[in-house]
């Protein structure tokens, strides 16, 4: 994600202290890298993922997603 | 197949490696050259392994996505270990065209390996859907490399870049890193194997403190490479993989800075207007006070006051307690009743508290705060208030990213890891548990002083600000070399859109109560338990010196300030409450707050400090924080007295 604070982008998903901390399971603070701002990751609200659904529906073409297993 | 005179016997077996980021079209883009399918999602991550197929009898490679070559993932150590392996025919870099920035991130690692490379700019068709333009002819100039866009589902440009295959050249541009590390490097190219390619990318992976390579390329030569790296290394306060992908990043940032590409769609003029202004060292002032005063009425006035009111008062006090109590009568257990609806019950005080009182104020701080966000105003107001600490010579960056996010100081405990000695550690976290309120925890304490007399919320504020420049001034000498401009870039301003805004403060409204109701509810029973086993009567009596004489307060504070060693926005809520039932006046609702804000954030914090630096550190930590609170509540209810203000 691009950092609301600085504008440094870096991938949310390989952050260290999500590794460092001892309450990391389900942690939704993200922290930027660059300058330590720290937001929530939207994509870890069950009431934000309702929300957008809610509010912008599934675009029509169901084609681009095949297979959304993780690895 | 040698197109080119010059190259050595070229390995026909030599493959076109495609890499990128996760999720740009490299396998859609691999199925287009190659005609065979591999799994294509909108899911990152989908192709966790090789797959290799060939363009007529050129062979091909499909690559995990990757964000960097310098492993952090074992994705990444399978793509980086391709380009290292067997030298490839040339090196393909699938883009997404709607974001350079991070794909130039990954362009100068992959220059650094000096292979015959491509950059082809994918998803352009979504890219001029979104208005995004990119001059890929400066692009190629600047960077030295050939560039082709395609839209890989559509198999357009593919034909343009199979063309190009033949004559790819390496990357001509190079990054100049600093002084040090441009010499460290000189020294390990001499002890590293001269690789034909990659030799840069090889000494740079190992002065980031990469073992693999240090194990794969050191040789005999390997304790005097440490020596070097450590040497290194010894000059920056920060790890040498970061301050190498900082350098990185800031040439990204001045290779975009030549590149025309707009990647909004045109801003209204009145935006860019507003986005000068905003900045702007006489101007900037006035825009600042008015969004401050826009979020004080908001939050204070609108959630503190007229939500509150109706949530605690309306809601809760007429229609939930009186039902609640009610069905809890059914119940033949005496304790569980007190426990549901007594005056420390769960629906009574955690909920209540949580609910009615801290939630409007939360709801309406995050609201606040995300407009803030999407209209790209935050910055701007960074850079703001970045300028009084840079002029006193202190160090804003160490402060104001915490203060403005989250500030969770679990996380920024962690980060002090960073620092070099156990002395600057210990006193940092110290600092941070102390000065630096968790924003979220500070829009409630904002929130509750913003009811109070103008000259009252004045007194507040000089103690959080007091504490906030000490800690930048602390940092300023702990941390040397931090001063640079923390903002990389100002996004153009914006009209917040709705949708987005009421999403982001939905997040954090989730994640704040998932983390707060618990501890509110654990607090809630400690203080029936203490009251049941009488320890409670015991420790009003045995804290009043303290409390009653020292802080001017009335007894029954003591259970909120219980409550505030588990997360001070609990203990907050209750000094808020007996302000509201008239048990507290204005002045005495300043000291117990100012107490509270100098307390440690919250329960999980400590026990992050514990985990870092070892339960006797923790120990001295309490042991300094919570003397030193009342202490400041002491000197500042004497203060108040002796100058007989009353706020009143
Ligand atoms: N509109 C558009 N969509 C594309 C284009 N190229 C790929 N896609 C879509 O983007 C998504 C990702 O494509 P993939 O080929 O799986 O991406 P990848 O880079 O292999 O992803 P990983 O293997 O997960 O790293 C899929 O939904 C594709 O259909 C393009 O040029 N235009
Ligand atoms: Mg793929
Ligand atoms: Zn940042």
């Amino acid at each position: 994600m691009i950092c609301p604070l600085c504008g440094f982008e870096y991938d949310e998903t390989a952050l260290d202290c999500h590794a460092a901390c001892p309450m990391a399971q389900g942690c939704a603070i993200v922290c930027c890298p660059n300058c330590g701002y720290q937001s929530v990751d939207e994509s870890k609200s069950a009431l934000a993922k309702l929300l957008r659904r809610l509010l912008k529906p599934a675009p029509p073409s169901a084609s681009r997603s095949k297979n959304n297993e993780p690895s | 197949m040698t197109c080119h005179p010059e190259a050595p016997a070229l390995d026909p077996e030599a493959p076109i490696v495609l890499v990128g980021n996760p999720n740009v079209g490299k396998s859609a883009l691999f199925g287009a050259l190659t005609g065979r399918y591999v799994e294509v999602s909108n899911f990152p991550g989908t192709t966790v392994e090789v797959s290799a197929g060939r363009a007529g009898d050129i062979p091909i490679l499909d690559t995990p996505g990757v964000n960097s070559l310098y492993p952090r993932s074992d994705d990444e150590r399978v793509t980086r270990n391709i380009l290292l392996a067997r030298p490839p025919r040339a090196v393909v870099q699938v883009a997404d065209a709607r974001n350079l920035r991070r794909s130039l991130l990954l362009t100068l690692q992959l220059a650094e390996f000096d292979l015959p490379f491509i950059l082809d700019l994918n998803m352009a068709d979504e890219a001029r859907a979104q208005g995004i333009t990119v001059d890929t002819a400066r692009l190629a100039q600047v960077l030295g490399a050939s560039i082709v866009e395609t839209v890989a589902t559509r198999k357009q440009g593919v034909d343009a870049l199979r063309a190009r295959l033949e004559v790819a050249q390496p990357i001509g541009y190079r990054i100049h890193y600093d002084g040090a590390i441009e010499a460290a490097l000189a020294r390990l190219a001499v002890l590293l194997p001269s690789e034909p390619a990659g030799a840069r990318a090889v000494a740079l992976m190992i002065l980031a403190g990469d073992a693999d390579m240090l194990a794969r390329y050191g040789g005999k030569h390997t304790p005097a490479l440490q020596q070097i790296v450590a040497e290194t290394a010894a000059g920056y306060s920060q790890p040498l993989n970061y301050v190498i992908a900082q350098q990185r990043s800031r040439c990204v940032d001045c290779l975009l800075g030549q590149v025309a590409h707009t990647s909004r769609r045109g801003g209204a003029a009145w935006a860019e207007q507003f986005g000068r202004l905003a900045v702007h060292p006489l101007w900037g002032w006035p825009i600042l006070a008015a969004v401050l005063f826009g979020m004080y009425m908001f939050v204070g006035r609108l959630g503190a006051g007229v939500m509150v009111n109706w949530m605690e008062g309306v809601l809760f006090k007429q229609w939930l307690l009186p039902v609640a109590t009610r069905l809890a009568g059914y119940i033949p257990v005496p304790l569980v009743v007190e426990a549901l609806v007594g005056p420390y019950g769960v629906i009574s005080m955690a909920l209540s508290y949580g609910i009615a009182i801290v939630m409007p104020i939360v709801l309406t701080f995050f609201f606040a705060f995300s407009i803030l966000e999407d209209s790209g105003y935050l910055p701007r107001l960074a850079v703001m208030l970045d300028r009084p600490f840079k002029a006193m010579g202190l160090n804003g960056k160490a402060v104001l990213p915490m203060v403005l996010g989250l500030g969770c100081d679990t996380m920024a405990t962690l980060t002090t890891r960073i620092l070099e000695t156990r002395k600057e550690r210990v006193m940092v976290t110290l600092l941070l548990a102390l000065g630096v309120p968790c924003s979220a925890q500070l829009g409630v304490l904002l929130g509750m002083v913003a009811l109070l007399p103008p000259s009252a919320i004045a007194v507040w504020g000089a103690v959080v600000v007091v504490t906030m420049f000490v800690v930048g001034w602390l940092a300023a000498r702990l941390l040397p070399g931090q001063r640079a401009d923390f903002i990389l870039e100002l996004p153009p301003i914006r009209m917040p859109q709705l949708g987005n805004i009421v999403i982001k403060t939905v997040a954090r409204l989730e994640w704040y109560l998932k983390e707060v109701l618990p501890l509110f509810v654990l607090g809630t029973f400690i203080l029936l338990a203490l009251d049941k086993t009488g320890a409670l009567n015991l420790l009003e009596q045995w804290a009043a010196p303290l409390v009653v004489n020292g802080l001017g307060l009335p007894p029954q504070t003591t259970g909120a300030f219980i409550i505030g060693f588990l997360r001070r926005d609990y203990g907050a809520a209750g000094l808020f409450t007996l302000a509201r039932s008239g048990a507290l006046d204005a002045g005495q609702l300043v000291v117990s707050l100012v107490v509270i804000t100098l307390f440690v954030p919250c329960i999980a914090n400590v026990m992050v400090i514990a985990k870092e630096h070892g339960w006797k550190t923790t120990a001295w930590v309490v042991a300094f924080i919570f003397p030193f609170a009342f202490g400041v509540g002491v000197v500042l209810n004497l203060a108040l007295h002796a100058l007989g203000i009353t706020f009143a």
